[in-house]
């Protein structure tokens, strides 16, 4: 589903910083990983490169088959639009819209009829168990929920990959149990790809493969 | 395009007193344009009317004294206009000239009925004086040729002559009157806003006065004139053919004196197109304070919605989806609360044509469709402006944005 080979990323600058050098990341379809480091270890600007949001200087980038390398803006944004659902530590759910408008905002982005998404995020929330709440603001949700509808606005599209961006950052423990839960639902009955950005190694263990990255590069361990 | 509609509606509603406190310096700026236009048509409109009841394109002609010696008379010599002058004028410049007409005025003369008598003066006139002078004739009619031809005692009186007399215009018509000693009948009542003149054919006038030649006025309608040079043109020809036919140097102006009716009102035209022109100026200034308005708060908007920009990048959004949606967004707050400005003007300048009603130099002072139409664009591509920095300054944001921890 993913991969990568020999990817190098330079933040330009007076004292240009090297901070992904030839990684090489291979990642099947149906797989559920995590990838796991400390601050300023490049996993930021992997998981960029991941989620099509910046470009890499040299090597290649294939996602379902498809090679990500010098896309325009318009491009990316239609890839990412089909191709990756984001889950975000915040959430990042829009607060002047509910639920249901936010879970079928991408829809919005391809065109979809409104009466159309609005049902397909209907479906989405069900789903979820948020049926509900879906005419609820973010500010009326609880932490668990938002995560929740982040989740299926980013299942909405029918992504090949979901990729979250510790997921569980914002959340208490048992919430984060619940959501990796979720996850691991996910993964299992629908054979959905998941990637999850952490540093949180309790989430890591509930991955079925971890990635470490260290200074710019994968760890072999 | 509905979606993009709600959609817009959607953020705007989110900050109200933001968007409201911004609509309402565009809504002043649209509200003075319509104010002050709504004015400034008043006046407008006001200068057409008389120029129609004045009847536009005609040189008026009197006598006057000559300034200069010629061909053998000294200067200071009265020149009087004549009958035999019309024909002259019109032969001499057939182009221009659409007819020639004359008009003489007699002295003061007691004017009476059966029941009243008012003392006034009447004009013998030709039967094209009704056009060139812009007169109505809703009760009977005005004088005719055949009037002229068989020297009838007919007359032709004002309605404010007609209501002092008979009470009401309409009994006018077909009354007898009398002048001095001699009875006439009243053919027709006419309208004008600045004529009381009670009109009598040319010829009967002319039987009253003893006969003679001389006339107190002569009247050139103009044709094929369309600038100040033309109007100046048939002028000098008019003079010129008068100098030949009395004598004095052709380039006497206080020989005869000429009002030149067509150029006067071309130029009180270019007045008005200015008093137009600089009304749009001001008004579109002040348009302009409310849009710096909307440019900064889009700015601020923009600025504000940074890192939710960034979320709808992440999710797909074009950067062409972001720049259509913080234009339209702006353009929906200047023409919104641009309408409401218009609504408010138009209340505004309704009230006044209630109060000017009686207000001599203001009639009607209201804005028409067409300014609604024109108002409309400026709001548009004024919308467009203020957005379009916002928007492609939101544009520049990365969708990486999303990631960003507010």
């Amino acid at each position: 589903m993913i991969t990568l080979h020999d990817i190098n990323k330079t933040y330009p600058g007076i004292v240009p910083l090297h901070v992904l050098r030839d990684v090489n990341l291979h990642i099947d379809k149906g797989e559920l990983v995590s990838i796991m480091g400390a601050s300023g270890s490049g996993k930021s600007t992997l998981l960029n490169i991941l989620g099509i949001l910046d470009n890499y200087d040299s090597g290649e980038y294939w996602l379902d088959g498809v090679l990500i390398k010098n896309l325009s803006e318009n491009r990316s944004a239609e890839l990412r639009n089909k191709m990756i659902g984001f889950v975000f530590q915040s959430f990042n759910l829009i607060n002047y819209k509910d639920a249901l408008e936010n879970v079928a905002l991408p829809l919005f982005y391809q065109g979809v009829s409104r009466r159309k998404r609005r049902k397909l995020a209907m479906e989405q929330l069900d789903k979820l168990g948020l049926a509900d709440r879906a005419h609820h603001l973010p500010g009326e949700l609880s932490g668990g929920q938002k995560q929740r509808v982040a989740l299926a606005r980013a299942l909405i599209t029918n992504p090949s990959i979901i990729l979250a961006d510790e997921p569980t950052g914002a959340l208490d423990s048992k919430t984060s149990r619940e959501v990796m839960q979720i996850f691991r639902e996910l993964n299992a009955e629908q054979n959905m790809t998941i990637i999850i950005v952490t540093h949180d190694p309790a989430v890591g263990e509930q991955t079925n493969r971890i990635i470490r990255i260290l200074d710019g590069q994968i760890a072999l361990r | 395009m509905i979606d993009l509609i709600r959609e817009i509606s959607q953020t705007m509603r989110s900050n109200k007193l933001r968007t409201v406190l911004t609509g309402i310096a565009v809504a002043w700026g649209i509200f003075m344009l319509i104010v002050l236009m709504g004015l400034s048509n008043g006046v407008v409109n006001t200068f057409n009317e008389n120029t129609r009841s004045q009847g536009s394109n005609v040189l008026k002609v009197w006598g006057g004294i000559t300034s200069h010696a010629w061909d053998g008379y000294k200067q200071g010599r009265t020149i009087e206009l004549q009958s035999t002058d019309l024909e002259p004028i019109k032969h001499n410049n057939e182009h221009q000239v659409a007819s020639v007409t004359a008009a003489i005025r007699s002295s003061a003369v007691t004017i009476s009925t059966p029941h009243d008598y008012m003392t006034g003066s009447y004009e013998g006139i030709f039967p094209d004086e009704a056009r060139q002078r812009a007169l109505e004739v809703p009760w009977g009619r005005f004088i005719n040729d055949r009037d002229m031809a068989e020297k009838r005692k007919v007359m032709v009186i004002s309605e404010q002559v007609a209501v002092s007399l008979f009470k009401n215009p309409a009994a006018a018509t077909g009354q007898s009157i009398k002048v001095g000693d001699l009875v006439f009948q009243v053919i027709g009542v006419y309208q004008s806003k600045w004529s009381r003149s009670v009109y009598i054919p040319y010829t009967t006038a002319r039987i009253l006065q003893g006969g003679g030649v001389n006339v107190n006025e002569i009247n050139v309608e103009l044709q094929n004139v369309k600038t100040q040079e033309d109007g100046t043109d048939a002028e000098t020809k008019t003079r010129e053919s008068l100098a030949s036919l009395h004598d004095f140097r052709a380039d006497d102006e206080s020989a005869v004196n000429i009002w030149n009716r067509f150029n006067q009102q071309l130029s009180m035209q270019q007045g008005m197109n200015i008093l137009t022109i600089a009304v749009w100026i001001i008004g579109l200034l002040t348009l302009l304070s409310g849009i710096i308005g909307v440019n900064n708060i889009m700015f601020v908007s923009v600025r504000e919605r940074t890192h939710e920009i960034g979320i709808r990048r992440a999710i797909g959004a074009k950067p062409r989806n972001i720049l259509t949606q913080i234009i339209l967004e702006s353009v929906s707050i200047t023409t919104v609360f641009g309408y409401v400005g218009i609504a408010m003007g138009s209340l505004v300048t309704g009230i006044l044509t209630k109060i000017a009603e009686n207000v001599e130099f203001i009639n009607n002072p209201t804005v028409d469709l067409s300014v609604a139409l024109s108002v409309t664009i400026v709001l548009i591509i004024a919308g467009m402006a203020a957005g379009l920095f916002p928007a492609l300054k939101a544009i520049k944001i990365k969708p990486v944005e999303a990631l960003r921890d507010e």
